[in-house]
């Protein structure tokens, strides 16, 4: 250690600045309080050993003044007192003084009391030492925190979060969220919902649902199906979140043309479908693993279908909500949930909802993020837009005189039918070729159910008369993957081309397809108002986007002819 | 918590009590690393008759233990699950992937 040793008689000095040394430690001398702390701006020693009474500045007034130098650092002041002194020494140890020793000095004790405070001394160092690591180690975790929060607001988008048929609440338990809750309409108009709980909260809790959200969003405006950006979900976490971590997941896909909800759940609570009065109607129940256990291959990512006959409110939440627990440890629990979204008309129950858990809470913050989704679906559509057909929708008039600037044509055999997605596949092209415009969406609605069509009932021979009842939808999906899987051969061909009448852009799209074809004139009387059911629909509704739909010879063959409405960019 | 170990014969049986959650991280990590590495262990039990809550971090830190068992070539199950703890586990389909006694 350096010492700095203080005293007003030479003599005394001397003796102990002699004696420190003989221990091995450096003395720096001075003879009085102010020149004490002039010394020790200088010299920074570790310790002070200082006689209390002295001319210019006493002891305690220089102890004071060191003290008050060194801040945060802890220099240490031994008082070296002769007797008579009680008063001050008591009043200087009270202001800041650390030990004081007797005069005559007892050179044993000194010895003693120098390595007890060397051993603090050191002991004061280590714990600095590391609280300023800690204060760095914090201000480093805020600044990822900011970095991580400004990258999930650019991911999750709070924009493309509006839809009018979505209310949604997400409150984390820390600055960062591990609950996610993202939105967006495929191309044909469906409205996708993916609600996400990453393990723990904070900021690991959001990385590990930060690699969902691109496949999610992406994925869903090329008008992939949910299964589809399951898989690729799947992949991602794999790819990238180390064992032991994993995301439950649900997703929703919410079709209002065709009035049914799908639902895949993987380790969330279960996802429920209520009525106009708040009565339970369905309930999706976890029925997967979380996404990024198991490799994608080993996963069911098949969702479960429910047909609405009614208007009604899809809602979601994490466990986060229904655990909420009070000062007592009760928890919310889903009862209190089921209660409001009884009592209350849809449009009231989410803020009843957070008022109820707010009360429930009393202060209490909540140790999990909370989410909840409520999804409208069922009410009364906008119409669909009904071409008054114009004189140019004419068959004759189109072959003779419309003019065809391009032609994109696709022919798939079994094994492509297996394998590719054949309508986002050729949305890319759509896309680019008419622009962008509500016309996208109508033809990937005309697109996908032509298709449908001609996979499902012309080449995989099923027949939809199945799925008029509601339990028959699930015996329908499960035969169409069976005859899928083993399908050895068989062909769709789709033929897309781009005409131009009348100063008007159409397009044709052709459907040819390797089935017996159907009874189709009984199908076209059919309309979107009168096709009871839930088969029929289809062809209802690409009669009402087309300008002209038409089928050739059994049935296998079919042109649909659809007026572009939107400028090309 | 602090979980306890109790050998019999060729069967380890990690008993642990109250909450289960990233708290008890490192005592079940070490509790369960000496099983592994112990030769004569052949299958690790997991009680958890004496829990009351798990979370999803304890969801986790079973899934890590499965690949450790799993590359140790050696069996696990987990036992005694009372209702709080059997539900989490069924929302997470967790029978999917682990024994459950």
């Amino acid at each position: 250690m350096k010492i700095l040793v203080v005293d007003d008689t030479e003599a005394v000095l001397l003796l102990i600045s002699r004696f420190v040394e003989a221990l091995g430690h450096m003395a720096v001398i001075a003879r009085d309080g102010a020149e004490a702390v002039q010394v020790w701006r200088q010299e920074r020693p570790d310790l002070v050993l200082m006689d209390m009474m002295m001319p210019v500045l006493s002891g305690p007034e220089a102890a004071m003044a060191i003290k008050n130098e060194a801040g945060e650092s802890w220099v240490p002041v031994v008082f070296v007192t002769g007797v008579g002194e009680e008063n001050r020494l008591a009043e200087a140890i009270e202001r800041g003084g650390d030990d004081y020793i007797n005069k005559p000095v007892n050179f044993r004790v000194l010895e003693a009391k120098l390595k007890a405070f060397d051993r603090t001394l050191e002991l004061n160092r280590k714990v600095r030492e590391q609280s300023s690591k800690l204060a760095d180690y914090y201000d480093r975790a805020e600044e990822e925190k900011r970095v991580v929060r400004h990258l999930m607001e650019q991911m999750v988008n709070a924009e493309r979060l509006y839809d009018p048929l979505l209310e949604y609440w997400l409150t984390p338990a820390e600055s960062l969220s591990g609950d996610l809750i993202a939105a967006a309409r495929t191309p044909g108009q469906s409205l996708y919902i993916l609600l996400a709980d990453g393990i723990g909260h904070g900021l690991t809790a959001a990385l590990n649902v930060l690699p969902l959200t691109q496949p999610f969003y992406s994925m869903t405006e090329k008008g992939y199906s949910i299964s589809d950006i399951l898989t690729e979900m799947n992949n991602k976490v794999r790819q990238v979140l180390p064992v032991g971590r994993f995301v439950a997941v649900v997703l929703i896909a919410i079709d209002e043309v065709n009035g049914w909800v799908d639902v895949w759940n993987g380790g969330m609570p279960g996802v429920q479908l209520v009525g106009i009065d708040g009565q339970s109607q369905h309930v999706w129940k976890s029925a997967h693993l979380p996404l990024g256990i198991v490799p994608t291959e080993a996963m069911d990512v098949i969702p479960e279908r429910h047909y609405f006959s009614a208007p009604g409110t899809v809602i979601a939440y994490s466990d986060g909500l229904i655990e909420a627990r009070n000062p007592l440890g009760e928890p919310f629990g889903i009862q209190r949930l089921m209660d409001v979204v009884a009592t209350y008309p849809p449009a009231e129950r989410m803020a009843l909802v957070k008022r109820r858990l707010t009360e429930h809470l009393d202060n209490v913050p909540h140790h999990d993020d909370i989410s909840l989704v409520m999804a409208h679906c069922g009410l009364p559509q906008r119409a669909l837009p009904i071409h008054s057909a114009p004189s140019a929708a004419d068959p004759m008039r189109f072959q003779e005189l419309a003019e065809s600037r391009w032609r994109y044509s696709l022919n798939l055999g079994a094994q492509q039918l297996q394998h590719i997605n054949t309508v986002p596949f050729m949305m890319n092209f759509i896309n680019k070729v008419i622009g962008p415009g509500e016309s996208q969406s109508d033809v990937f609605l005309i697109l996908t159910e032509l298709f449908v069509n001609a996979l499902d009932h012309g080449v995989l021979g099923l027949d939809s008369s199945l799925k008029r009842e509601p339990e028959g939808i699930e015996q329908y999906l499960t035969e169409r993957a069976r005859r899928l899987a083993m399908l050895q051969q068989g062909h769709v061909e789709i033929d897309l081309t781009g005409m131009w009448l009348d100063g008007q852009d159409y397009l044709r799209i052709i459907v040819k397809d390797s089935g017996h074809g159907f009874d189709w004139p009984g199908w076209l009387t059919n309309d979107l108002s009168t096709a009871g059911g839930l088969s029929g629909r289809g062809i209802a509704l690409i009669r009402a986007l087309c300008d002209m739909l038409q089928y050739r010879g059994t049935g296998n063959e079919v042109h649909a002819y659809y007026r572009v409405r939107s400028k090309k960019p | 918590m602090t979980p306890t170990v109790e050998i019999e014969g060729d069967v380890g049986r990690v008993i642990l009590s109250g909450q289960f959650d990233f708290s008890a991280h490192r005592e079940f990590r070490q509790v369960c690393e000496t099983l592994i590495a112990n030769p004569s262990v052949k299958e690790v039990l997991v009680d958890f008759q004496n829990v009351n809550y798990l979370d999803s971090s304890a969801l986790g830190m079973l899934l890590l233990l499965k690949e450790k068992i799993g590359v140790a070539n050696k069996s696990l199950a987990l036992v005694n699950c009372r209702d709080t703890v059997k539900q989490v586990l069924e929302i997470a389909c967790f029978g999917k992937i682990f024994t459950i006694r």
